[in-house]
């Protein structure tokens, strides 16, 4: 038995490679200039270890490429409550960090990254058996609802909103796609907001409040955590139409900008490449993730169809999220950029989704 | 290769047409949120991006003012009164600390401080304030200065640096002529602003540092520093250079100073600490060659802001340290007056210099008794011998025959009941008793007992030792009445002259060359003659003219119940002495006060003749000198 069948190897799909590709590349790249102000020569620690994770990261997602996707629609369900076990342990035994309570072995692993892609595998696999478009009752959606709720609940409990949030948002990516009147939709929405409400009474600390009312109004406080969002939109403003070129912004090698190699590790992007290096970057998001549409417009099967809509959330929601609040159109909350910003879990979860969405592609006339 | 299907056939099912149909929506929301930040992106980027760049650039550059040192205060003979040094600083930047328990402990090794101390003063700071430097120490030495940097390496978020401080190099012995600095107040902010002080700034606050703050200040400097967000330098851009303060060059002697400052502390002991002034002048021109006001502080004190608890202990001691006595402190003049009367009596139509008053040691004026202070009395005295022997009961009936007015009159002319003009603060007036004077102020008429108090300078009368130095100068130099000139001139900090203060005289006394010569004459026997009261400021080889005085500080008869040498401190007599030398070309005039030195003669003409011997040890002795003729004439 051969290991990978031809046809699929004529069909792998160059396209999504080459952007996620581009876009690796830039946020390396990127990531030299944010981590080691001013000596673009020489490589920091962050960058060493970056790519290390990246070599790790590209070594487990060509091992995916060789597992035919469809097995994973059995394997789903167990990775699902596998990562809902890893979750848990997290609360268990992970210590507090930065307010929340999301990493184990010593800060290496962070187990609500893979939690989406686990998510996915289980709504995908849920809605292969109960397809989507013939759910017209809302009471059809408890079984998804109930896949979204458990890990989400999890990661509130960890404190980590904006991931939780996150996950929440991957979930909801399935939503337009199901058919139900009217008047469950207004159901919804109102469940939606007693869930905020809920979750703001109980679930957000004060600092998370603040960074709220912060990006209400960011000069209220500019020193205190409306501080990061206005260096923000600082730099990313002073990059202008060419940016200030690589290595060469001021705020950033300044290091005026906090968290710059994680989480507003676009705004130095934004400084140093200008509109153009920005916009081109965003771009090639828009292109990748509208190819990944296109990956789940052609699968052969319902499964690989649900599973890649659900990894293009995987990957459009952290992207989002993150380019909104750098730009200042939402609250700070600690997301990273995929494939731009410092760290090895969210690389490796984005290589995953990766991974995953080229086999669903090369698959696409194998029966 | 194993087909799905083969397990479960529904699952097997193909692609759900709605779903492929929906995936549309879901393309155009991507789109859509795509657009958003592709706008958003281009507004910040595009449109307000010449705004934001230009906070980029302020937020990065930082302007900060160089001090400027302050300019030296030197000696007529160049020598430093008064320099700026660098103190060196230890400070701790909270947010650069590696491991700060380490840090304590290594630099309260290093600095010989508590290490939980250090914690305490760094304490928790939050938000900003973590990257702003907190003092450690201040004006280390260069050998724990070395210290620290020896250690550099291994303390992460601990800097030095250093600042303009000021030194007084001899310290008490010119504090109160160079007064003291100190951070700027909130009052005096408000008229200073305008000049460029801001808060905290240090300015001079009394002396001559106050007087000349603008010469001495110099002018700041600033610098444009690119930093990074822990306000560690990258580069300089641009750079003002802080102009040092200028110099200013005194007419003072600092080694008559110091001469001045030993011989009043000569006698002197902790349990009888001596308080009072010296003042030498130089009647020629009204060079101030010495100033002195004991006791003294150490001006240094105040050089790096002074704490609560010195400031109060200087401002509360019984002592009066702060206050300038050479200008700020009143005495009666008592018989050091007597020149005055004398002068005036000269002047007067028809008096007599030769013509002798028997003095039995007492003078009746109606019901009351004025007593000489030689009880036996002095028997037969003119002019000469009353102010040779300070003889009391001639001054009374001296000064009952000239009357209040004309002692007044006289009084004033030599400077006496008005500031002498000085280039220092807070300078006081004295007391020039009149008729006039005492209606408007005491609103009551003069009474003859007064007069006769007044004509041995006690009573209402009062002088500041300042006054009384200007006043013996104008009867040394003719009748000019100088105003005295502490500063020589301004330079800048490198030598060039910008201006000299030119001498100054602010009256002619209007005294007749012959009238000067009896006085003088008569000065010279109080010094110079064998029962001369004065005869503790002799000088060999020079000439010297001078009055002593010792006035009660309360009745005689509260002090003559106690035994001689048992008299309370407080109780004890002030002593005064004015001298001018060499009698014949007067050179130098020194006026001493003693607060309850007890005798003028015996405790202040001593300090006198210690400032003439060091100026006569320097200058020379006059070559025509004929000590011993004019001694005995």
């Amino acid at each position: 038995m051969r290991l990978v069948e031809r046809r699929t190897i004529q069909d792998f799909d160059w396209v999504l490679l080459g952007l996620a590709g581009a876009l690796l590349a830039l946020g390396l790249v990127n990531l030299v200039s944010a981590t080691h102000p001013g000596e673009p020569l020489v490589l920091s620690d962050g960058v060493r270890r970056q790519l290390m994770a990246l070599g790790l990261s590209l070594t487990v997602l060509v091992a995916i490429l060789f597992v035919d996707y469809r097995h994973f629609e059995r394997l789903a369900l167990p990775l699902y409550f596998a990562s809902a076990a890893l979750l848990v342990a997290t609360l268990l035994f992970a210590p507090v960090t930065r307010g929340a309570q999301a990493w184990l072995f010593e800060g290496r692993f962070q187990p609500s990254e893979y939690a989406k892609i686990a998510l996915v595998l289980a709504m995908a696999a849920t809605f292969a058996r109960y397809p989507a478009g013939e759910i017209t009752k809302l009471r059809q959606l408890g079984l998804p609802c109930l896949l979204v709720a458990l890990p989400v609940g999890l990661i509130v409990l960890q404190k980590d909103m904006g991931v939780a949030l996150l996950t929440l948002l991957v979930g909801a990516s399935y939503l337009p796609l199901v058919r139900i009147p009217g008047r469950s939709w207004v159901a919804l929405g109102g469940f939606g907001v007693a869930a905020v409400a809920l979750i703001w009474r109980f679930g957000l600390a004060a600092y998370q409040k603040q960074r709220i009312f912060d990006f209400i109004d960011p000069s209220r406080d500019p020193l205190s955590s409306g501080y990061q969002a206005m260096q923000s939109r600082i730099a990313v403003g002073s990059g202008g139409l060419f940016g200030m070129g690589w290595t060469e912004g001021t705020q950033t090698q300044l290091r005026f900008l906090p968290t710059q190699h994680t989480d507003f590790v676009f705004s130095v992007l934004a400084e140093e490449w200008g509109f153009v290096g920005s916009a081109l970057v965003l771009g090639l998001y828009l292109a990748m993730l509208l190819w990944g549409l296109w990956i789940a417009r052609n699968a052969k099967d319902n499964f690989g169809m649900m599973l890649a809509i659900g990894l293009v959330g995987t990957l459009f929601w952290p992207a989002a999220m993150n380019v909104a609040m750098v730009l200042g159109l939402a609250p700070v909350i600690g997301v990273p950029l995929p494939f731009f910003s410092y760290g090895g879990s969210a690389l490796l979860a984005a290589c995953i989704s990766l991974g995953l969405l080229l086999n669903v592609s090369m698959r696409r006339y194998v029966y | 290769m194993i087909g799905p299907g083969e397990r479960d056939h529904r699952i097997h099912a193909g692609p759900d047409p709605v779903v492929e149909s929906r995936i549309i929506w879901l393309a155009a929301g991507l789109v859509v949120f795509f657009g958003i930040l592709g706008l958003r992106l281009f507004v910040l980027q595009i449109v307000d991006g010449a705004d934001l760049l230009d906070r980029s650039v302020r937020n990065s550059v930082r302007t900060e003012r160089v001090e400027a040192p302050r300019g030296d205060i030197v000696d007529r003979e160049g020598r430093l009164l008064a320099t700026t040094r660098p103190a060196y600083r230890v400070s701790v930047i909270p947010s650069e600390l590696a491991n700060p328990e380490k840090t304590w402990v290594m630099l309260g090794a290093l600095l010989d401080l508590d290490p939980a101390a250090v914690a305490e003063r760094v304490g928790t700071p939050s938000g900003r304030d973590r990257f702003r430097p907190i003092v450690i120490a201040e004006d280390l030495d260069r050998a724990a200065l070395a210290r620290v940097e020896a250690h550099r390496h291994a303390l992460p978020g601990v800097v030095t640096d250093s600042r303009p401080r000021r030194l007084y190099l001899d310290g008490p012995g010119a504090a109160h002529l160079l007064g003291s600095i100190g951070e700027i107040g909130a009052r005096q902010l408000e008229t200073l602003r305008a000049q460029g002080y801001q808060p905290g700034d240090i300015v001079g606050q009394a002396g001559l540092e106050a007087g000349f703050e603008t010469h001495l200040r110099g002018r700041t400097g600033g610098r444009n520093r690119v930093v990074d967000v822990h306000g560690r330098e990258v580069e300089i851009l641009d750079e003002i250079d802080a102009i040092p303060g200028g110099r200013l060059v005194l007419s003072l002697d600092l080694d008559l100073q110091r001469a001045a400052v030993e011989a009043f502390q000569e006698g002197a002991s902790e349990a009888a600490p001596r308080a009072g002034a010296v003042v030498v002048l130089d009647p020629r021109n009204g060079d101030v060659l010495a100033l002195v006001s004991q006791p003294g502080y150490d001006p240094n004190l105040f050089a790096g802001g002074i704490d609560a608890a010195a400031w109060s202990a200087l401002r509360d001691d019984s002592g009066k340290p702060l206050q300038n006595r050479a200008l700020a402190g009143q005495y009666a003049p008592g018989s050091t007056y007597k020149a005055v009367v004398a002068a005036a009596a000269l002047e007067t139509p028809g008096f007599d210099a030769e013509k002798t008053t028997f003095c039995p040691g007492y003078f009746r004026l109606g019901t009351h008794v004025y007593r000489c202070w030689k009880r036996k009395g002095h028997g037969a005295v003119d002019l000469a011998k009353a102010l040779l022997r300070s003889c009391d009961v001639y001054f009374y009936r001296l000064g009952l025959e000239l009357g209040i007015d004309r002692i007044a009159a006289v009084a004033r002319r030599l400077g006496l009941g008005e500031p002498t003009g000085i280039e220092l603060a807070n300078e006081k007036s004295g007391l020039v008793p009149s008729r006039e004077w005492k209606r408007r102020n005491r609103n009551a008429s003069w009474q003859k007992g007064e007069t006769v108090l007044a004509s041995i300078g006690q009573g209402f009368n009062l002088v500041t030792p300042i006054q009384l130095a200007v006043a013996y100068a104008a009867i040394a130099n003719g009748g000019e009445r100088v105003v005295p000139r502490l500063v020589d001139r301004l330079e800048t900090w490198d030598g060039r002259v910008i201006r000299r203060i030119p001498s100054r005289v602010d009256g002619i006394a209007g005294f007749d060359p012959e009238q000067i010569g009896v006085l003088t004459d008569a000065l010279v026997q109080a010094v110079q003659g064998p029962t001369g009261t004065g005869a503790r400021a002799r000088v060999p080889g020079v000439q010297v003219a001078g009055k002593t005085g010792t006035t009660q500080v309360v009745s005689l008869d509260a002090v003559e119940k106690f035994a001689a040498g048992e008299i309370p401190m407080r109780l004890r007599d002030h002593a005064l002495f004015v001298a001018f030398a060499p009698a014949e070309a007067p050179e130098i005039v020194v006026a001493v006060v003693v607060e309850h030195g007890e005798s003028g003669g015996r405790t202040a003409a001593p300090i006198a003749r210690a400032v003439l011997e060091r100026y006569f040890e320097k200058h020379g002795r006059p070559a025509s000198a004929g000590g011993e003729k004019l001694a005995t004439r």
